[in-house]
């Protein structure tokens, strides 16, 4: 009977030994798994490149498709035919997976191509340095159309977008400020959209900027001065109408007989167009007096006869 | 089959859309919002419904998930003149109207409407108001104003259209039904009017007449501070 019970406990014990053996093998797998998993997964996506302005905006394909779909639904229906969901497609080819500071206009054309559309002539309002005011009044007054008032530029306005080499393509984090790079997503986009915006206009532009501003109404430096300016075309635009707009109670830095405004009318008239100069355009400032109904600006008879 | 416009087309990417729109850039204060779920709720608020039983009741998850706060004294209310109040309210930067915020904001000029037996949404034609009071859009609308009048406070600024047929406080109206009774009058400091006529209209109705009149009395009796001011003579 000794014999037995001895032998059943080194039974036992050998089973127990066997457990503990396979339990720790089962660990060391584990942990060795594990590392490899997650060294792996470090592999897969490094750290993404790290840039200075504020990363795509989230849910940046919710709201461009909405944005399209509200566009050519409840607002523009004669645009029907337009594929939103190829729009959003080729403007994240344009993009996605590429060095940020890389970009092509190649990269837009087909986003520009999908999405442009023709715009009415006499109706095209180009701006600087006055965006807040020149879309209030573009709300009240479906007669002008500026650039973000078209479907590109309905889509992307004060959204943010870039991308990056590793997965999973696209940069939440940060996007290059002009200054880090010119070829960045955003800056590329607006020059080609710019460029095209005007391209397409015809007939009676008109211009809305700022008298308020220290640099100048008028700077070359401005996509207005360096690229809308130059691509409008002669044949197809009859005249030109800056509208002046100083702030109700504000710098006056500048009015229609100002430097950059002469230097701007020059270069126009290099180019055969004809031009005409409005100070404080007064559709416009009405509306600015809505900010400011007590002003001696903003008294309803200005006008004696 | 009805008398009034279809569904709108895409109209879950257009409202899923408008959601993201707003708590991403139009009013990124609002925090964050599943827009999916938002989505859902408002779908279910109306399909597989017969379209004339839908009630404002139907719509309560759907605002439960889309609610945030109006700021106190930013509230305005409107009859008759929603293209001004939009672009003098400034997109919620100087008040903000019912369309200004998320719940209002995504289904604004829209229309929709879903069919008894089944899932899908009517793109034909959709019941007007006159056709049956309870359809999707109308208890949507009353649902979102006795919601936004519940959440205001301090002043409120009401913009009427002194130029409008049938006078500037038309009732029966939202205002009248829907949001002057949701009112909480602890949270109210005071209530201010302003009747404008349009440019070259009619000055039809002003402060101290007719319609006008009657909202002034009427409010004064449920105990508030009102004033009136009218555009120029």
């Amino acid at each position: 009977m000794p014999l037995q019970q001895g032998s059943a406990r080194t039974r036992q014990r050998t089973v127990l030994l066997v457990g503990i053996v396979v339990l720790l093998a089962a660990l060391v797998l584990a942990v060795v798994l594990a590392s490899l998993l997650t060294h792996g997964k470090h592999e897969v996506s490094p750290q993404m490149l790290k840039w200075k302005d504020r990363g795509t905006t989230k849910n940046l394909q919710e709201v461009v498709l909405g944005r399209c779909y509200n566009y050519i639904t409840a607002q523009h229906p004669e645009l029907g035919d337009k594929d939103c969901l190829k729009i959003w497609e080729s403007l994240k080819e344009a993009f996605i997976y590429k060095n940020p500071c890389n970009i092509t206009s190649e990269d837009y054309q087909p986003l520009m191509e999908l999405a442009s559309h023709p715009i009415p002539c006499n109706k095209s309002l180009f701006w600087s340095k006055t965006g807040d005011l020149v879309h209030r009044y573009t709300k009240s007054n479906q007669n002008f159309l500026t650039l973000e008032d078209t479907l590109l530029g309905y889509m992307a306005d004060r959204v943010s977008w870039c991308g990056d080499p590793s997965a999973p393509g696209i940069n939440y984090e940060s996007c290059p400020k002009r200054s880090e790079c010119e070829s960045n997503p955003g800056s590329v986009f607006w020059k080609m959209a710019s460029k095209m915006f005007a391209e397409a206009a015809c007939g009676v532009v008109q211009v809305m900027l700022n008298g308020s501003v220290e640099a100048g109404a008028f700077r070359s430096s401005s996509i207005f001065g360096s690229i809308e300016v130059f691509n409008l075309n002669p044949d197809k635009v009859s005249e030109v109408r800056i509208w002046l707009m100083q702030d109700i109670g504000g710098p006056q830095s500048e009015s229609c007989s100002g430097h950059s405004i002469k230097r701007l009318i020059s270069i126009l008239e290099e180019r055969n167009f004809k031009i005409t100069c409005e100070d404080n355009y007064r559709p416009v400032q009405l509306l600015q007096c809505v900010h400011n109904p007590d002003h001696t600006d903003c008294r309803l008879c200005t006008n004696s006869t | 089959k009805w008398k009034g416009e279809g569904t709108t087309q895409n109209l879950e990417s257009i409202v899923i859309g408008r959601c993201y729109d707003y708590i991403r850039i139009v009013n990124p204060a609002v925090g964050e919002k599943n827009c999916s779920q938002i989505w859902e709720a408002f779908k279910n608020a109306f399909i597989n419904k017969d379209p004339c039983s839908i009630l404002p009741n139907d719509y309560a998850l759907f605002i439960n998930l889309s609610l945030h706060t109006i700021p106190p004294n930013k509230s305005l209310f409107w009859e008759n003149n929603q293209l001004l109040v939009n672009s003098f309210a400034a997109r919620g930067r100087r008040y903000m109207s019912l369309g200004d915020t998320l719940f209002g904001f995504v289904g604004d000029f829209l229309n929709w409407c879903g069919q008894a037996d089944s899932p899908g949404l009517d793109y034909e034609s959709c019941p007007t108001t006159m056709e049956c009071e309870n359809n999707a859009v109308e208890s949507f609308w009353r649902m979102a104003s006795i919601t936004y009048a519940q959440h205001s406070s301090g002043v409120i600024h009401v913009l009427l259209n002194g130029s409008a047929d049938g006078g500037a406080y038309p009732q029966p109206g939202f205002f009248a039904d829907y949001e002057i009774p949701n009112l909480q009058k602890g949270n109210i400091s005071q209530i201010t009017i302003w009747v404008v006529d349009d440019i070259g209209g009619p000055d039809i109705d002003s402060c101290g007449t007719h319609s006008v009149k009657t909202l002034e009395t009427r409010l004064k009796t449920l105990g508030y501070d009102v004033t009136c001011t009218d555009n120029y003579e």
